[in-house]
């Protein structure tokens, strides 16, 4: 509790309050731009909702979808139930690898432990609108140290807490209790999403655009893994989740406006494209470091095309 | 007279177009609210006062921005192009034109369901009121690569810009491929539509720099002093004016007997150059230093043989630089012999400020921008003269580059069509 508060009053300081661009006009939707709320395996501590923290970088990272939005159209309703088993499978593959990966750390095993790295947070990034309705997990495991005072700020816990022990300090000293942390909050992210009676549609319909945001603001500036620099897996796996919503959404698109699916399938296949020339020959990625500013301009103009025609989509389906 | 774009426009077919144009959509049936008479539709414009701005007419063989006045706000967005091929070239080039002409127009927006993003800003309602807006195509260098088989078309005097006299060029802030002049009478609009069109070109266009500035008056009384820049001098005096279409025929657009390429006639060589005034430096020279340097008095913009701004500085009867030194900037640049006559060019430049440096020194100064209808005759022979110059102790050129700005579009046809046709 006292850090989050230090650690609101510090952004409020540094930003100077210009912060109402993080803020939420809208009770219902909870967009909460401050994803440091959680610490270790306890439940949200404090976190400032509406419009008081954040930057910028933190708001576009995973804001939770507006839950209050609903679809009348069976075959959304169809594409919900298809999606809950995709996430619970998601899930299912992220608790197993990074079971490996926890296991790892904890056996104080570096190489081992940064080889099962990236390719832990695959599920999760694939199905990141889902997993950030279950706030206080989010921040606990997939939170920056930007929302920190500190890189050994107590409240920076979860995969890049360890990433910057097993890249920064070249060790696993200390990052057991995180290991043990991140494994207890994926389960209680299994716990609550086999909970909800249904996907809200929101975490699908604006989920898959969201996840497009998240490359565009979070992946393509290299901040979201910094000291691993395995960037494009997770850059990979938000958009294989993009694309997978939108193929379960692709009936209830043909319907609504094929024109605006036909154009969003393009935008994939040149996206599937582009990432493909950096794949590493092993089923991952390479370096981020490897990309060249060139690289990165010609995705950033997919990427900002994409997200153009993916905000059509609530439109299209008439979320409201 | 501000209400010159009826909202009787139809809209178009939201959603029914196709790959990257699909904001765009297709015709708008504008045609109601553009005028061919350019000069007519500014010349109805009075002093720029508060209420009497314009929507400016896109057609017509020239880019009205590049004569348009009365435009207190500038701001420069250069971009890399990212279309894929031809066909996606000109497709960006078609949506540039139609959103440029929107805007330019004030042809309002559709109102979606509330289910959909808006399709505008909605920071200066919709339509925005009428604001002088203009918009200004131009193409780099760089375009005419191997990437779109534009090689054999470049026109014959474009470059990359070379590192001139005294430059520190920052590679970041420097060239690009297509380059967007927005002017208006305020920030609000210019912001508007750079907001706009890069909403409709996502795919294509990807920002690399961008420079945003004022000119405080467009014109002067008589009697007064002209547009100063933040060195504190008038600046422009000697400029052509934009009215006057004789001149701008035979100092700014590129004519057919120009052994240019076809499609460049109409268009014009478009240099920028931003130049960083080290102004604490500036501020703390002695005044009289400052005129020598400039050439003019500071407090009402005269020559320093003269009395008013006005007046004509009489070089000849000066020829060992007693009262105006030989290597003065106004004498530099424009020596008012029969040999540099042929050298005008038509100057567009704002003042810019954009924080500071990590010393703590402001960094101000001055985005240059001339339209010249030919590098080799005009731009070059001046800046070449200007090599050397005291004065460019005060000042670095830190960023810039050369384009060319497109010939108009008339009815029917786009910006950059003959290019890519």
């Amino acid at each position: 509790m006292r850090k989050s508060i230090i650690t609101v009053l510090a952004l409020i300081f540094v930003f100077g309050g210009a912060l109402a661009a993080c803020g939420d006009d809208d009770g219902a939707a909870v967009r909460d731009c401050d994803e440091g709320s959680a610490s270790g395996g306890s439940a949200s501590a404090g976190s400032a909702s509406g419009g008081g923290s954040g930057s910028g970088a933190d708001c576009s990272s995973s804001a939770p979808v507006d839950t209050s939005l609903t679809v009348d159209n069976a075959l959304v309703d169809e594409a919900l139930v298809q999606y809950k088993a995709y996430v619970l499978d998601q899930i299912e593959t992220t608790i197993a690898a990074t079971t490996e990966f926890t296991d790892a750390v904890r056996a104080g095993d570096l190489e081992a432990a940064k080889e099962l790295y990236a390719p832990s947070r695959q599920g999760w990034e694939a199905i990141e609108p889902v997993a950030g309705l279950v706030e206080e997990v989010d921040g606990a495991v997939d939170a920056r140290v930007d929302d920190f005072e500190g890189e050994d700020d107590p409240a920076f816990t979860g995969w890049h807490r360890i990433e910057y022990i097993l890249w920064e300090l070249g060790t696993t000293d200390g990052a057991a209790e995180y290991a043990d942390g991140l494994d207890e909050n994926l389960q209680v992210l299994q716990d609550e999403v086999e909970a909800m009676d249904e996907i809200p549609p929101a975490a699908l319909v604006v989920g898959a655009s969201e996840l497009i945001e998240e490359v565009s603001t979070g992946k393509i500036t290299g901040e979201e893994d910094r000291y691993s620099h395995t960037d494009l897996w997770d850059f990979a796996a938000n958009v294989e989740g993009s694309e997978y919503g939108v193929e379960l959404l692709a009936p209830a698109l043909e319907e609504a406006d094929p024109d605006l699916l036909a154009d969003i399938r393009a935008n994939f296949e040149e996206l599937d494209a582009q990432l493909a020339e950096y794949e590493d020959g092993e089923g991952g990625y390479v370096s981020y470091e490897e990309l060249t500013e060139e690289d990165k301009t010609a995705m950033t103009a997919t990427l900002a095309e994409l997200s153009e025609n993916l905000s059509l989509m609530a439109g299209a389906l008439g979320l409201q | 007279m501000t209400d010159g774009c009826p909202g009787a426009v139809s809209r178009r077919r939201f959603l029914q177009g196709t790959g990257g144009a699909a904001l765009v959509g297709g015709a708008t049936g504008l045609l109601g609210c553009s005028s061919d008479d350019l000069g007519g539709a500014r010349s109805a414009s009075s002093t720029g006062a508060e209420g009497e701005h314009q929507y400016l007419a896109f057609r017509g063989p020239h880019q009205a921005g590049v004569t348009a006045l009365h435009q207190a706000s500038s701001m420069m967005a250069s971009f890399v192009v990212t279309a894929a091929d031809r066909d996606e070239l000109r497709e960006l080039f078609v949506t540039l034109t139609e959103e440029s002409e929107r805007l330019m127009s004030g042809t309002p927006y559709d109102e979606l369901d509330p289910a959909y993003p808006a399709l505008y800003t909605g920071h200066l309602g919709n339509p925005p009121p009428a604001a002088d807006l203009s918009i200004v195509v131009s193409v780099g260098e760089s375009l005419f690569d191997d990437r779109y088989g534009l090689a054999d078309r470049k026109p014959v005097e474009l470059e990359h810009m070379p590192f001139l006299a005294n430059d520190r060029l920052d590679p970041e802030r420097s060239h690009g491929d297509l380059l967007l002049s927005i002017s208006s009478a305020n920030e609000d609009t210019d912001l508007f539509a750079l907001r706009q069109l890069m909403r409709v070109t996502r795919g294509s266009l990807v920002l690399h720099w961008m420079l945003d500035g004022y000119t405080r008056r467009a014109e002067t009384g008589p009697g007064e002093a002209g547009v100063r820049n933040l060195m504190g001098f008038v600046d422009g005096t000697a400029n052509l004016r934009p009215e006057d279409d004789d001149a701008m025929d035979r100092f700014v657009w590129v004519a057919e007997d120009d052994g240019e390429p076809a499609w460049a006639v109409g268009g014009s060589y478009h240099a920028v150059r931003v130049i960083r005034m080290l102004v604490e430096f500036w501020d703390r020279t002695r005044l009289s230093e400052q005129e020598a340097l400039i050439g003019r008095k500071k407090d009402n913009g005269a020559p320093l043989d003269g009395e008013v701004e006005t007046d004509i500085p009489d070089f000849a009867a000066d020829p060992d630089g007693e009262i105006t030194p030989l290597d003065a900037h106004i004498r530099r640049a424009n020596p008012r012999t029969p040999e540099t006559d042929g050298q005008l060019v038509l100057r567009r430049g704002f003042s810019f400020s954009r924080g500071f440096d990590g010393n703590g020194q402001l960094d101000q100064g001055l985005a240059f921008v001339s339209y010249q209808r030919s590098m080799s005759k005009q731009f070059l022979p001046v800046q070449e003269r200007l090599a050397g110059e005291p004065l460019e102790e005060y000042i670095l050129p830190v960023g810039g580059g050369f384009f060319f700005a497109l010939p108009g579009a008339t009815e029917g046809s786009h910006l950059g069509e003959a290019l890519v046709s």
